[in-house]
């Protein structure tokens, strides 16, 4: 089956900047894949690349198999859900859901059935003749889905948008969202800069960096096997911890971190130095067994708490989450450090 | 958002103003038309156009401008002319469009009526013009200001250059106005070219302003925004009739005239309808306009009547005006280049 | 679509009628054989127009746009080379032989034939993917670029040709040089003899001078409104709109009868104070007084914008620094508020150097570069060369102007507005620069008042101030209306003019919107090469005073190829493209309010650029596109300084018509009549803003009539 989006080596340069540089992906009928990274990483880009927005300097993008690089944004078979959801203030709910379906020359009794049975679909029956102006932001934002899902495209694409939401309703939202895209079976690229939203709605998520694709896999890939020191620190906090590796068979290594030594996957790190990325979760600090260091800083957050260690001998500064409350440690206290393998993983190539 | 009552008042207002431009008169199948530039007095040039369209259901297309615009226009417009004739204003302009053969020689079977004048006007022009009203130049004071600053009332051009009437004295700018071109032609031909020169400097120091319109200093000095006004007698007389103090003055010296004349232009688009324009312009029905629309000039058809207004020829001492030398293109030119440079542009 | 644009080309060619835009149809009755299709003339030139026409092959987008230029430019060739008397320019003639072949104006078969390849060469450029492949957009690029350049670059163009020819149309450098570089243009005699001084001087003199008073006005009336306990705001927003609907010459009528030498004012001190009568108020004191009456106001806009935007945190924070009120002021407002003083300055300055109306009936013997320009074409001297010359330089004093007002404006604004929480109040005015504010303002407002009731009420008076006896005498001279044979008609002298001008300006003001609003998007929205040059080409004509204009449309458009003088079409094009950057500015305005995404949102939905234009952009703009109707359409109605070069015998305007009546003497009819038009744009303007009014969506108010409009006149 040919896949819903194709990126080949697609460059979208600014005069003499680029803002996406040769990047290449697929994304599956079905999935929803997630474009992630921080601000200015090129995600927006690459996604209006896909809506026909924006127009490729170089390299190709096909949409179900078919080139539409020189296509425009009203030719091809992709819908939209904006970050400011642009809807359109002078037209109500019903004449907004109906928009696409009266551009592509659907006749408008037809148009309307289809726009109400898409507003039942996220809750929004009795609301057609609202303007968008006497909406919640929550339900203007399903207006917004159901005006672009009710084109049934190839592609759906989503721009932040749950930014707008406040953080309750922005999980409720994204699951929503989220059973919508089970439900009907859509293909949806999303794109987001909070990591928690990323992982939590994805069938697979490409990290973005400076134009490029740090790293494109399953956010479980992602945050067990992150592919650089970025893509560590990026999804879910990593302490980077400078190791030493030396190889024992083809997929183990012995790592050395301090006095300690590890046995752990070595993820096509060389022998010789390394970084290692540890988890706050995965930090242990207990009376001894482990590396000696020192607790500089500590803070009750009430479901847990965080501390910063210093290790000896090193200016390493470790960042610790701790599920135990009731017995706080205080600051100024020796403690062992130890590590759960689990939340451990050496960044190769750094 | 628009509710259906403010749609409907968008489109009433729309429908009125609509509604106002759909009032306006459209000539119903109109007998052919003639564009007329008409070179007097608005309510004159108005009543001949519609009197003239009212009789023969030819439609009128009328401009009014002073007699300098309508032959610059003429000049402009030479390659491609849009008016079919010149009506009125004085003849000067007249002569030199005829001479730059901007105009259509045309032998009236109404010459014989005319006054002799305008029968020499048209010889003048081999035929491309001819008379049609005769005005007398002169000047006009304001009365009450005159009584009032306890001056001697001016009798000749030469009472126009005495120092109380520095800064009082209103002509119109000889570039721009026939009237004034012909007081200069007038001057000239009175004192001859070097002293005229000397005289027009001197009156320079006394003039207030140089009008565009050659009316326009009988109006001023009757509204009392000049004490004295050079112009045609029958504009002064006009502006005395309404009721304002001016009081017409003869020169004593003797003064210039205009003879108010007629052209057809060459390469008219409605030569057919012009002509008729033309003849019937000659008639004394048409002439007799004039004077209902207080035009105080004296016709030139013998049998139209001459309006008791007017100027009574008798007692003006009108000077032997050399319409051939002063009318001609290079005199003009000369005489106006150096007016500007010596007389206009000239310390005050 | 290409079929369609190539079917009319055909048409164009081989159908309509090749030449004359005027009455085709009697011209076709009359089967004259300049009425027929270009292939049918017999004129072998026209033939080649047909082969670009064949090479248009569907599929072949390069081609496709070379034939739509190829079109072009040999329209464009023929149609300069060849003359209604021969060959088009001397060397011509000595190549081929003189006269030449001969050929009338383009009609609208041309016409057709010229949009129809515009748009093929937008279809073939599209197809190889300029402008994102959007035919819409390419295709209104095209045609605004290409009409801006017809009738505002060529104009332009005619004048500089015209300047370097003499008289008899031969080319004279030498002649060029004499006449730019003349005295009565730069001489400075005023300064070391007694001679006048050039005009040039007259006019920058008579700009400085009204952009400084203007600007000192307009701040002490911002001052007044915002820093006083006067209650004024109303009123000044009443006052701020009268320049825009008065006609420009009647403030100068009104002075003359108040301040002439036997003016009302004048008058009664010299009865009772025997102060002698005198014409001081003709010449510079009173074109001064005039200008300021009309351009205060828009200062007073720039000003009130720039005051208001002083956040007065900033004042009571210099206060809490023990900085007294006058140290406030100095140190604090009045350096934020300097950036709007320049822009208040060069506005009413490109204004008063564009001002033609109030030097015409006031001016006295004081001659500006606009009137010299009128006076040189209809004077008897008929000097075009000199006209262009005068005209170009005219034209680089407001482009320069401009241009420094483009630049200060963009680079120095203090925002200091910066959102919400910015309470508090402003400092209190020093005391003596209250009394200063209270001293200008109230004796302004007395003045401005006095000034209007003359307007207003001169018309209704035998004499104003001699005889003033009720009349309605003048109203029934300029708008009787009588009982003839054939039923009531219109028997006022004044009623042709005001139809004509009712018509024409109703006929432009969609157009302006339309070109203007459309422009507004194609500068707001899209993206493509030669931008700023576009932009700035646009907004030109905004810095073209209207005797330029007018001056410029003679030269351009008296003969062929373009001859369109004496046609109500060339008013028409002239209003539409003098006030075509209001709507522009105002469609900028509000665009730039519209979230963007809302164009994105309706094209990934299928929608393409012009039914987004349509169904999206057009109804969220719609209080700008009144707006902006209702400016040009005040504004045609108010202009006189370019039509009265352009007015003819069957289209004559209200404004040229009152000058004329003005210029005689008879000022009843001149003030009734601008009675009547102020009385008739108050309505409009009141009526429109209470059906807009009501129609702001969701957003805060676009209407421009916030901003200030350039009105030149």
């Amino acid at each position: 089956m040919q896949p819903a989006v194709e990126f080949r080596a697609v460059t979208k340069r600014y005069g003499a900047a680029a803002a996406v540089d040769t990047i290449s992906f697929t994304i599956a009928r079905g999935d929803l894949v997630t474009l992630l990274g921080p601000s200015g990483c090129g995600k927006t880009t690459t996604l209006r690349l896909i809506a026909g927005l924006e127009h490729a300097t170089e390299g190709q993008i096909r949409i179900g198999g078919k080139d539409v690089t020189r296509l425009s944004a009203a030719e091809r078979d992709v819908s939209m859900v904006f970050q400011s959801y642009a809807l359109f203030p002078h037209m109500n709910v019903l004449e907004n859901a109906c928009y696409g379906l009266l551009a592509s020359g659907i006749a408008r009794k037809r148009a309307e059935e289809m726009a109400r049975s898409k507003l039942a679909l996220v809750g929004l029956s009795g609301f057609e003749t609202r303007l968008p102006s006497e909406l919640s932001g929550g339900q203007q934002q399903r207006v917004a889905v159901a005006r672009a899902i009710v084109l049934e495209p190839e592609v759906l694409l989503f721009d932040e948008p749950l930014s707008n939401l406040d953080a309750k309703l922005r999980r409720h939202v994204r699951e929503e969202i989220r059973a919508l895209q089970q439900d009907l079976k859509l293909t949806v690229v999303y794109v987001t800069h909070d990591q928690q939203e990323a992982l939590a709605v994805s069938d697979r998520v490409i990290v973005m960096n400076a134009a490029r694709i740090a790293q494109d896999g399953t956010p479980r890939a992602l945050y067990e096997q992150p592919a650089s020191r970025f893509v560590a620190d990026f999804i879910g906090d990593a302490n980077l911890l400078p190791v030493t590796v030396r190889r024992m068979d083809e997929t183990m290594a012995e790592i050395r971190l301090g006095s300690l030594a590890l046995t752990l996957p070595h993820r096509g790190a060389a022998n010789g130095s390394a970084e290692l990325a540890v988890r706050p979760q995965a930090v242990r600090l207990g009376e001894a067994g482990g590396l000696p260091g020192q607790v500089l800083r500590a803070a009750y957050l009430g479901s847990h708490m965080e501390y910063e260690v210093g290790l000896a001998g090193t200016a390493a500064e470790l960042f610790v989450i701790a599920p135990d409350v009731s017995t706080p440690i205080p600051a100024g206290t020796e403690v062992s450090v130890t590590f759960d393998p689990a939340g451990l993983a050496v960044v190769p190539g750094s | 958002m628009s509710g259906p009552t403010s749609r409907l008042r968008m489109l009433a207002v729309a429908a009125g103003l609509f509604g106002l431009a759909a009032l306006v008169p459209r000539p119903a199948a109109a007998q052919g038309s003639v564009v007329i530039y008409c070179g007097v007095d608005e309510a004159w040039c108005r009543a001949m156009a519609t009197t003239f369209e009212k009789q023969t259901g030819i439609h009128t297309d009328m401009t009014r401008q002073s007699a300098g615009e309508i032959y610059a226009r003429l000049r402009a417009e030479k390659d491609n002319p849009r008016g079919d004739i010149w009506w009125g204003g004085t003849g000067d302009p007249h002569l030199q469009a005829a001479e730059e053969n901007l105009t259509q020689d045309y032998k009236s079977p109404q010459l014989g009526q005319l006054r002799d004048w305008a029968q020499r006007q048209a010889e003048r022009a081999k035929f491309r013009t001819v008379g049609i009203y005769l005005g007398a130049l002169g000047f006009g004071y304001n009365k009450e200001d005159l009584a009032r600053r306890k001056l001697a009332a001016p009798a000749c051009w030469a009472d126009l250059i005495k120092p109380e009437f520095k800064g009082e004295v209103q002509m119109a700018d000889p570039n721009s106005s026939g009237t004034a071109w012909t007081m200069l032609a007038t001057i000239v031909q009175l004192m001859g070219e070097e002293p005229a020169f000397a005289y027009l400097k001197r009156l320079n120091a006394n003039i207030n302003e140089y009008t565009k319109a050659g009316a326009a200093p009988a109006q001023s000095t009757g509204k009392g925004e000049s004490l004295i006004g050079i112009a045609f007698q029958h504009d002064l007389i006009d502006v005395a009739k309404r009721n304002f103090p001016v009081q017409v003055v003869s020169p004593c010296e003797g003064t210039g005239y205009e003879i108010g004349s007629m052209s057809l232009i060459r390469g008219a688009r409605h030569p057919e309808e012009a002509r008729k324009f033309y003849e019937w312009a000659l008639t004394p029905e048409a002439q007799k306009l004039g004077a209902l629309n207080r035009s105080y000039q004296i016709p030139s058809n013998t049998a139209t009547p001459v309006p008791p207004e007017a100027p009574d020829l008798s007692r003006i001492k009108l000077i032997e005006y050399d319409f051939a030398t002063y009318g001609s293109s290079a005199t003009r030119t000369r005489l106006l280049g150096r007016w500007t440079s010596e007389v206009k542009n000239a310390p005050r | 679509m290409m079929r369609v644009w190539l079917g009319l080309a055909w048409a164009g060619l081989v159908v309509l009628p090749w030449y004359g835009l005027e009455a085709p149809l009697r011209a076709i009755s009359a089967l004259q054989p300049e009425a027929l299709p270009a292939l049918w003339q017999g004129r072998v030139w026209l033939w080649p127009l047909a082969i670009p026409l064949l090479m248009a092959i569907p599929g072949r987008p390069r081609l496709l746009a070379l034939s739509g230029a190829l079109g072009l430019a040999w329209l464009c060739i023929e149609g300069l080379a060849i003359g209604h008397r021969g060959w088009g320019a001397p060397w011509l003639g000595a190549l081929f032989g003189a006269p030449g072949p001969t050929q009338p104006a383009l009609g609208w078969g041309a016409a057709v034939y010229a949009l129809s390849c515009v748009m093929l060469a937008a279809i073939g450029l599209a197809r190889q993917g300029w402008c994102r492949g959007d035919v819409f957009v390419l295709g209104s690029l095209l045609l605004v670029v290409g009409l801006i350049v017809l009738f505002v670059g060529f104009p332009v163009v005619s004048i500089l040709t015209s300047a370097v020819r003499d008289n008899a149309g031969g080319f004279a450098p030498d002649l060029f040089a004499e006449k730019l570089f003349n005295s009565s243009i730069w001489g400075l005699d005023c300064l070391v003899g007694t001679h006048a001084c050039g005009v040039a001087w007259n006019t920058l003199a008579q700009a400085t001078l009204v952009g400084v008073l203007a600007t000192l006005l307009g701040l002490a009336f911002a001052l007044a409104a915002l820093r006083t306990n006067l209650p004024l705001k109303p009123l000044l927003r009443l006052l701020s709109l009268l320049p825009v609907i008065t006609p420009p010459f009647v403030i100068g009528l009104a002075l003359i009868l108040l301040f002439g030498r036997a003016g009302v004012v004048t008058n009664f001190l010299a009865l009772h104070f025997d102060i002698p009568r005198s014409r001081w108020i003709y010449g510079m004191p009173g074109i001064t007084i005039a200008q300021l009456l009309a351009f205060t106001p828009i200062a007073f806009l720039v000003l009130v914008g720039v005051l208001g935007a002083v956040s007065p945190s900033l004042e009571e924070a210099a206060q809490t620094l023990r900085a007294g009120r006058w140290h406030t002021f100095r140190t604090v407002t009045w350096p934020l508020i300097r950036p709007g003083l320049a822009n208040a300055f060069l506005i009413s300055f490109i204004e008063s150097l564009a001002d033609f109306a109030n030097p015409l009936v006031i001016g006295g013997n004081f001659n500006v570069l606009s009137t010299d320009i009128f006076f040189a074409v209809v004077g008897a001297a008929h000097d075009q060369g000199r006209a262009a010359v005068l005209a170009l330089v005219l034209l680089a004093f407001t482009l320069t102007a401009f241009m420094a007002q483009r630049a200060w404006t963009g680079s120095r604004s203090y925002t200091t507005v910066t959102g919400k929480g910015d309470a508090g109040l402003s400092a209190p005015l020093p005391g003596p620069l209250r009394a200063a504010c209270y001293a200008t303002v109230l004796p302004w407002l007395v003045l401005t008042v006095a000034v209007y009731g003359i307007i207003m009420a001169g018309g209704f008076v035998v004499t104003f101030g001699r005889d003033n006896t009720p009349t309605l005498d003048y109203l029934w001279t300029a708008f009787s209306i009588e009982r003839g044979v054939g039923g009531w008609f219109l028997s006022g002298s004044g009623w042709r003019s005001f139809i004509t001008t009712m018509e024409l300006a109703l006929i432009a003001t969609p157009v302006t919107a339309a070109l203007g609003l459309l422009t507004a998007y194609l500068l707001n929205r899209q993206n493509f090469m030669g931008k700023g040059a576009f932009e700035f080409l646009a907004m030109m004509s905004f810095a073209i005073p209207g005797t330029v204009i007018g001056i410029s449309y003679i030269l351009a458009f008296n003969v062929p190829p373009v001859e369109l003088t004496g046609t109500g079409l060339i008013i028409v094009i002239s209003f539409v493209f003098r006030n075509m950057p209001v709507g522009i500015r105002a469609g900028i305005a509000s665009l730039s309010q519209v979230d963007r995404s809302l164009d994105e949102a309706s094209q990934t939905l299928g929608a393409r650029s012009f039914r987004t234009l349509r169904l999206v952009i057009v109804p969220i703009l719609r209080p700008a596109i009144v707006t902006a109707m209702v400016y040009s359409f005040v504004r045609a109605m108010t202009t006189v300084s370019a039509v009265i070069f352009l007015v003819s015998g069957e289209y004559n305007l209200a404004t040229v018509y009152i000058v004329g009546r003005a210029d005689v003497g008879e000022y009843g009819v001149a003030l009734v009549y601008s009675a009547v038009l102020i009385v008739v744009m108050a309505a409009v303007l009141a009526g429109i803003s209470a059906v807009v009014g009501r129609q702001k969506i969701g957003r805060r108010g676009m209407l421009a009539a916030d901003q200030p409009v350039v009105v030149q006149a």
